[in-house]
């Protein structure tokens, strides 16, 4: 025998589970609100341990001594290979810094970075300066509703919002868009929704390039601009980096515009290191896709920011 | 141990596991057969607020960096609502 506390238990149940979902909300909320960083901060906390445990696991920690030697041999024949080839490359950055030095055009941004994190911290030094940091991709989630890596920097390696991301071959792939203490979030510009100016082409053609998401990106640009399958994009930077290879061009003779489409040529869903430039700040460039309007020159000049042009 | 506490263990793991990779898709199933066979809902609501911490909650996103804590929302409402009507 017993006493039944309440004539419908099922109902104070759900009241109570009503109660605490509410209680939640009304936490995160507060929280987001005065103290913004606090619960990204303590579950990437939590988590960070099994994102670097699997980030070994998956460069391969596990592996046997003597692969890793026979790895460490074949990689250090390989960097003498690239060493070679960087010495011609390494020329023509020289000679680029001339001439830019000549016409009074400064774009340097030097920042020193801490290595108190297991990262190492590389930097990038040629004529043009910059700063760079080698950060671990720990997590990549698939199929998000945006494209982003975490990456195992954060404000402890000075990092910022806005900093540039590379992937390999120095391909501007994206930029910072939270930092909590040891990781940071990189948005990619391939996520829907985000816009970054380019120049298409040789002919230097300038657009806007939309994020369609995994990596790849579309364009409109004018009629009749003799765009090509394989024609390299660039970012409308003065350093001209890399951007993407044009992988299609859809031509429509009713409509005056063509769309390109193009993708950095790497696989963003396979990357395991990023270089961060933590000296300029890019945040300006990103904006909201609300209207997908074709690019021209005149839409391009205004996506650039306002310290950019006083740069120029 | 019983078979339903071990099922439920195994569903935590998986559910974890699943979130810290980003794997919604997983996860999401996961918790969907956690809330029929063991009445998950607050579960859900924190697997929804992890996702976000983890991945969203990024300034100027708007609502799109809360879409996990959202979406465990509607699916404890929903799961309530139906569980009153089925009475």
């Amino acid at each position: 025998m017993y006493i039944r506390t309440s004539s419908r238990p099922g109902e104070k149940r759900s009241r109570t589970i009503a109660l605490i979902t509410g209680g939640v909300v009304i936490v995160v909320v507060v929280f987001q609100l005065f103290i913004p960083h606090f619960i990204p901060a303590l579950f990437t906390t939590i988590v960070r341990p099994f994102w670097r445990m699997e980030f070994s696991v998956m460069s391969g920690s596990l592996k046997s001594p003597g692969a890793l030697l026979a790895e460490n041999e074949a990689l250090k024949i390989q960097l003498q290979a690239v060493m070679a080839s960087d010495a011609s490359s390494d020329m023509v950055r020289t000679e680029n810094g001339e001439l830019l030095s000549l016409l009074g055009r400064s774009t340097s941004i030097i920042t020193s970075s801490s290595s108190t994190s297991t990262a190492p911290a590389v930097t990038l030094s040629g004529t043009v300066n910059s700063s760079r940091l080698l950060g671990a991709v720990l997590s990549r989630p698939p199929f998000a509703s945006y494209d982003e890596l975490i990456v195992d920097v954060g404000s402890d390696h000075g990092l910022t919002v806005g900093s540039k991301v590379y992937g390999p071959g120095n391909i501007l792939i994206g930029t910072v868009s939270d930092v909590l203490s040891e990781t940071s979030k990189v948005t990619l510009f391939s996520s829907p929704s985000q816009t970054y100016p380019v120049l298409i082409g040789a002919g230097h053609i300038p657009a806007s390039a939309i994020g369609r998401g995994g990596g790849q990106y579309e364009a409109q640009i004018p009629q009749a601009t003799q765009i090509a399958q394989g024609d390299i994009v660039s970012d409308a930077s003065l350093g001209d980096g890399a951007f993407g290879t044009v992988t299609s061009v859809l031509n429509n003779p009713a409509d005056p515009f063509e769309t390109v489409l193009f993708s950095p040529g790497i696989n963003v869903y396979q990357l395991r290191w990023v270089l961060i430039d933590t000296g300029i700040s890019t945040s300006n460039y990103i904006q909201t896709n609300s209207v997908a309007k074709p690019a021209t020159s005149s839409t391009s000049s205004k996506s650039v920011p306002v310290n950019s042009k006083s740069k120029r | 141990m019983s078979q339903a506490i071990i099922l439920r263990i195994c569903i935590y793991v998986a559910t974890i596991f699943c979130i810290i990779n980003g794997w919604w898709f997983i996860a999401l199933p996961l918790l969907l057969l956690g809330a029929w066979k063991f009445s998950f809902k607050i579960e859900i609501v924190l697997a929804g607020v992890a996702y976000d911490a983890l991945f969203g909650m990024i300034k100027g996103t708007g609502l799109w960096g809360y879409v996990g804590t959202l979406t465990a929302i509607v699916i404890v409402l929903l799961f309530m609502i139906f569980r009153k009507m089925i009475r």
